[in-house]
């Protein structure tokens, strides 16, 4: 089944380019210690150096003097930790949410539901910011933000799942065999509400991306980390005379989106073949 | 391409802007009646136009076209009356007699007299404007319709009582709009009625206020000008925009970005002026939180200033409109400042061997101590200057927490709860150092809760004497004498320096004539303004 | 006297169960955010006194009492909720005005935005949906496609400001941010011009969207049995397109557009940062930075109200796309 998986997954091309550009990120990522190992935010060099002025800095240096392809390279790795762990913190949320939505039904589903929708109905970038400015501007307080925001299209997909697995004829001899709801969810619908999930929770990596370098753009980001977006908002003051600052950074965010966004489709083709083919 | 030459800033790069491209920006000729003129400023919509305790930069700047104040220092230095006459001491200095000019109306026809300024200061300098410098103050009494006595519990030297009359928000308000409400939401707040040059007429929120001529202005044959409109651009590629395209006349207090400035100066149709901030100079401050341990050692708290470059800083951040401080007063006070002073100057050698000095020696890769430095968010250059100075630490081994919160955090963290080790803030002082300086460094600055004062918990009763003496000393040479040597042992002491003066820009057009002419030119009057064909 | 029609008293149904149901969402909205504000260091009375320099104690209790804030916090929030009912959004000490009076001072600007911004994107997106699914697999629809990748991963702020250096700063075509031209302006040509980019900034991402939902939505209707039949029965291509197939494809449209009125607003405080528009985000940025509760909290309520409406129109509107659809 599994080889079937990759099959299905690297028959579109897409996808698999995306996976590809991924991985090759997440290398930088690891590597980024060793390539880099100063502070990128270290100011080491004239300002405002135009990429392939000085050979040295290949993508040139900020408004302070700082090299562009180390803050790169290390930004790499404060975005894809805030993508994968605001998406851990939505997934968990809403799993947990939609789960106990779907399978128990009644009040505790119009409950669930009701908050599903208050947190659909609060504007989700006013929110994010609300909360980075109450909590503080630490990487940790903005995944959780943007974990907040995000859990709801997932606990709808889990609850949608649920609500169509619960009264298969697995379940019900489950449940004839005396097994305890706890293990029925976890052990046996989960697995097979998972597919869907992961292609959404694929997404909210993507999202998070987009919603902290919103974050680091407005200035509310933590000063300690070289975002990529936080790049895009020193810029801006400069972008008559040196708007390679704002465009690298930007570039860099696009394409990780992008693939991300292509992975994505990938999965769902992968894991819902029939919906395939459009 | 070499951007060499946009780093050659500062004093020498401003001085050929203005020469090259520049008319000398006094009168030429008849002053040119009529017509409008408009301003702006490097910042934002105030949040009222008048606030009577001051309320920053921006509600000062508005209010200060349409209030009056009872003297104005000149830009050689001398006071001179403005809606007083003359003022002189008593023989024991414990009061100061005030003549009130006459014939002087609000913009409502009413009369100004002793009574408003009774009021004013009772109601508004003792509760709000200028609590702080008026701690020793004993009561005022208006013997006759054209004189008030303002009376004090100890001498008080005539420089620090001009100066307290020339107080940037130290307005005479009208009493008979303000007494019985409460000053801060009298509403006149938004369309305030004074004695100024201009007449309050429209604001319109998110946009501008409109200034009229006040017809029956006591300077007779002033404003030149029939309007005067205050616009609020947001951002500043947008106020370079306007002013290239001549849509705005004048911006104070650094309207544009630094870049912007040699483009706009380089095209021969604007100038840009350092002129006009002598009593209202902007500094970027370091302050050590005392309470901690680690700083109760000075030579610590020294060690920390020699771990920065101020003049990278300087080059880097404000793109060379800045100087690096040596002293808690600046350059320009032509009466207080000495060069003299404790040197506190780049040294990352004489920083590490002070640290080791004071216990606390660097073990291999172990930093000696980790510290919180914190950024106030309000200005976006305190945030690089809080990078610069963070690895600036870093290099002499010390580990560094960097915050940067906005501006309601900041203030709460480092006024409130003293939440920090190290602190990136500012402050703009006139000449007279009490209280404006001396509160930073006094045990009685300590005011839990209130802004722009004593943070770092300094207390020395060294200091506090010295400071008392000051406050009472009323022959000039002595006090020069006193000043010499606070700035001497702030230095030493080192709990809270400037780390630069920064210079701050006018930029206008070639065709504004008598702008930049007042030491504190965003709070002045603008009423000899006018615009050259 | 008209005879109300079945879907019409179905469509009444429906906005009165919708309505019921907002008001407990409103109140979730207004509670949550009450709190969370309140969570926050540095209240709006010490910046208060911060700007204003006051430092007797007892001008500070004043304060504190004129603001309402040594009430415990659930009697603040009663208070608040009960002043909502009347539309009293309370006082922007600020601005020194009412809050709604703030609130709609900033309003007509982002609404500009907004409306220009679905628009935009709507005709944008669903043009090229089509005509990528009239010419699969050809050209076209490799075009539709990667712009539509493009311009759904660009973040928007970044788009913006590439936007301003080609445009503005290079090219000279359009203004560099502001509404309009300052001390010039304000017709509506001059309005419109300032529109342009960031409405591209704004929409182009819906745009994307909606391209590639509506191509893969007219692809899976054109399948169906009832546009077989309408083209056995001899209608020009164009006209089943047209006539049925477009209708129907519209309907997952249709969803993310009330989808997109909602977080459109989201998405303009930082369009607004960008280009200076001075619309409601700006005024929301300062407030949170200002820890202007009654302004943050109206500015939250009434975007969730748009959302709430918005999707209550996205559900009548999908009634009347297709009849068979009762929606509960």
């Amino acid at each position: 089944m599994k080889l079937d998986f990759l099959g299905r997954f690297s028959r579109n091309r897409g996808a698999l380019a995306g996976a590809v550009v991924i991985l090759g990120v997440a290398l930088l990522a690891i590597l980024a210690p060793l390539v880099y190992p100063t502070d990128p935010l270290r100011i080491v060099a004239q300002p405002e150096l135009w990429p392939g002025e000085e050979p040295a800095y290949p993508l040139g240096t900020d408004s302070l003097g700082r090299d562009i392809l180390a803050m790169i390279v290390h930004g790499a790795r404060a975005t894809l930790l805030i993508g994968l762990f605001a998406s851990a913190v939505a997934t968990v949320i809403g799993v947990g949410v939609g789960a106990t939505a779907g399978y128990f039904g009644g009040w505790i589903d119009e409950i669930a539901m009701r908050a599903a929708e208050l947190f659909q109905t609060i504007p989700n970038l006013i929110f994010v910011l609300t909360i980075v400015v109450i909590l503080g501007s630490t990487l940790q307080n903005i995944v959780i933000a943007i974990g907040i925001v995000s859990w709801t299209p997932i606990a709808r997909m889990t609850r949608a799942e649920f609500l169509a697995l619960r009264d298969r004829e697995f379940v019900q001899a489950c449940r004839a065999m005396g097994m305890g709801n706890g293990r029925i969810i976890l052990g046996e619908i989960l697995p097979n509400a998972l597919p869907p999930v992961i292609v959404l929770s694929s997404l909210v990596v993507a999202g998070a991306i987009l919603f902290e370098s919103a974050v680091s753009f407005l200035g509310l980001g933590d000063p300690n980390v070289a975002s990529w977006g936080r790049l895009v908002g020193d810029g801006r003051q400069l972008i008559r005379s040196s708007w390679y600052i704002c465009a690298i950074p930007g570039v860099a965010i696009m394409i990780t989106v992008l693939c991300l966004n292509l992975i994505g489709d990938g999965l769902n083709d992968a894991l819902n073949p029939k919906l395939r083919d459009r | 391409m070499v951007t060499l030459t946009r780093r050659v800033f500062g004093a020498g790069a401003l001085a050929s802007g203005i020469a090259a491209g520049s008319r000398p920006s006094f009168a030429q000729g008849e002053p040119r009646r009529g017509g409008t003129i408009v301003a702006t400023w490097g910042g934002g919509e105030p949040q009222a136009c008048y606030v009577p305790p001051g309320g920053g930069s921006s509600p000062t700047f508005s209010s200060s076209k349409l209030f009056e104040r009872l003297g104005n220092r000149k830009t050689t230095g001398e006071f001179e009356g403005e809606l007083a006459e003359s003022w002189k001491p008593a023989e024991d200095f414990k009061s100061y007699t005030v003549k009130i000019r006459q014939g002087v109306k609000f913009h409502d026809g009413k009369p100004m007299t002793a009574d408003d300024v009774v009021y004013s200061v009772d109601e508004i300098w003792k509760k709000y404007a200028a609590a702080a410098a008026l701690s020793d103050y004993a009561g005022i009494e208006a013997p006759d319709a054209g004189t008030v006595v303002i009376k004090f519990s100890k001498p008080v030297p005539e420089f620090f009582f001009s100066s307290l009359l020339c107080g940037s928000v130290n307005y005479v308000v009208p009493k008979h709009i303000y007494a019985g409400s409460d000053p801060i939401t009298n509403p006149a707040n938004n369309a305030p009625i004074g004695t100024g040059p201009w007449k309050f007429k429209e604001w319109v929120r998110g946009s501008h206020f409109e200034y009229v001529k006040n017809p029956d202005y006591w300077r007779q044959g002033f404003p030149y000008m029939d309007r005067l409109i205050i616009r609020y651009v947001r951002d500043p590629a947008g106020r370079a925009a306007a002013i290239e395209a001549g849509e705005i006349q004048i911006g104070v207090f650094n309207p544009v970005a630094p870049p912007d400035i040699k483009r706009l100066t380089n095209t021969g149709k604007f100038v840009a002026t350092p002129k006009g901030y002598e009593e209202s100079v902007w500094s970027t401050s370091m302050e050590c939180n005392c309470r901690n341990p680690i700083f109760a050692k000075r030579e610590v708290r020294q060690a920390m200033f020699h771990a920065v470059d101020r003049s990278l800083i300087a080059k880097t951040v404000y793109y060379g409109y800045a100087r690096p401080g040596t002293s808690p007063l600046f350059s320009p006070n032509k009466e207080f400042f000495t060069p003299d002073t404790f040197s506190t100057a780049f040294d990352p050698k004489k920083a590490a061997a002070l640290l080791d000095a004071a216990g606390y020696p660097k073990k291999g890769n172990t930093p000696r101590f980790t510290v919180n430095l914190l950024a106030a968010g309000w200005f976006a250059e305190n945030g690089k200057i809080g990078s610069i100075v963070k690895q600036g630490l870093e290099d002499v081994g010390i580990a560094v927490n960097l915050t940067v919160p906005d501006r309601p955090t900041s203030i709460k963290r480092i006024y409130t709860d003293y939440d920090f080790d190290i602190a990136i803030s500012n402050q703009a002082n006139p000449s007279e150092p009490v209280p404006s300086t001396t509160q930073y460094y006094t045990t009685d600055g300590i005011k839990k809760g209130v802004p722009f004062r004593n943070a770092s918990g300094f207390s020395l009763p060294e200091m506090d004497a010295l400071v008392d003496k000051i406050k009472v000393e009323t022959d000039a040479a002595k006090r020069k004498a006193l000043v010499v040597e606070f700035q001497k042992l702030a230095t030493v002491e080192a709990p809270n320096l400037p780390l630069l003066e920064l210079e701050s820009i006018t930029v206008a057009s070639v065709k504004v004539q008598n702008h930049s002419n007042d030491p504190n030119y965003l709070a002045a009057s603008w009423h000899d303004i006018w615009l050259a064909a | 006297m008209t005879a109300i029609s079945s879907r019409q008293l179905a469509a009444l149904r429906l906005l009165r169960r919708r309505l019921i149901q907002a008001v407990p969402l409103l109140l979730g909205v207004v509670v949550i955010n009450f709190v969370l504000i309140h969570l926050a260091p540095g209240s709006f009375l010490e910046l208060m006194t911060a700007e204003n320099q006051v430092s007797d104690p007892a001008t500070v209790a004043l304060l504190r009492k004129t603001y309402g804030m040594d009430d415990p916090l659930w009697l603040q929030l009663g208070k608040y909720v009960w002043a909502l009912l009347h539309f009293d959004f309370g006082f922007s000490y600020r601005q020194n005005m009412p809050v709604l009076q703030a609130i709609t001072i900033h309003l007509p600007a982002t609404l500009l935005l907004m409306v220009s911004s679905i628009t935009l994107a709507f005709a944008v997106g669903v043009a090229a949906g089509v005509v990528a699914s009239m010419k699969v697999r050809t050209a076209w629809d490799t075009l539709v496609s990667v712009a539509a990748m493009f311009f759904f991963a660009a973040p928007s702020f970044w788009l913006g400001i590439m936007m301003i250096v080609l445009f503005a700063v290079k090219l000279g075509w359009m203004p560099v941010g502001g509404m309009i031209t300052i001390g010039g302006g304000g017709g509506i040509l001059d309005i419109l011009h300032h529109l342009v980019l960031p409405t591209l900034a704004l929409g182009l991402f819906y745009a994307a969207i909606y391209a590639r939902v509506m191509r893969s939505s007219m692809l899976e209707v054109s399948q169906l049995d009832f546009v077989r039949t309408a083209r056995a029965k001899g209608l020009s291509r164009r006209q089943v397109t047209i006539g049925h197939v477009l209708r129907n494809a519209l309907l997952p449209v249709v969803t993310i557009l009330g989808v997109q009125m909602g977080t459109v607003l989201a998405g303009s405080v930082v369009i607004e940062s960008v280009f200076s528009w001075p619309g409601v985000g700006s005024l929301l940025f300062d407030s949170v930075s200002s820890r202007n509760y009654p302004v943050v909290l109206g500015i939250l309520v009434l975007g969730s109200l748009v959302v709430i409406a918005a999707n209550i129109a996205v559900d009548l509107v999908y009634m009347w796309l297709d009849p068979r659809i009762e929606i509960r």
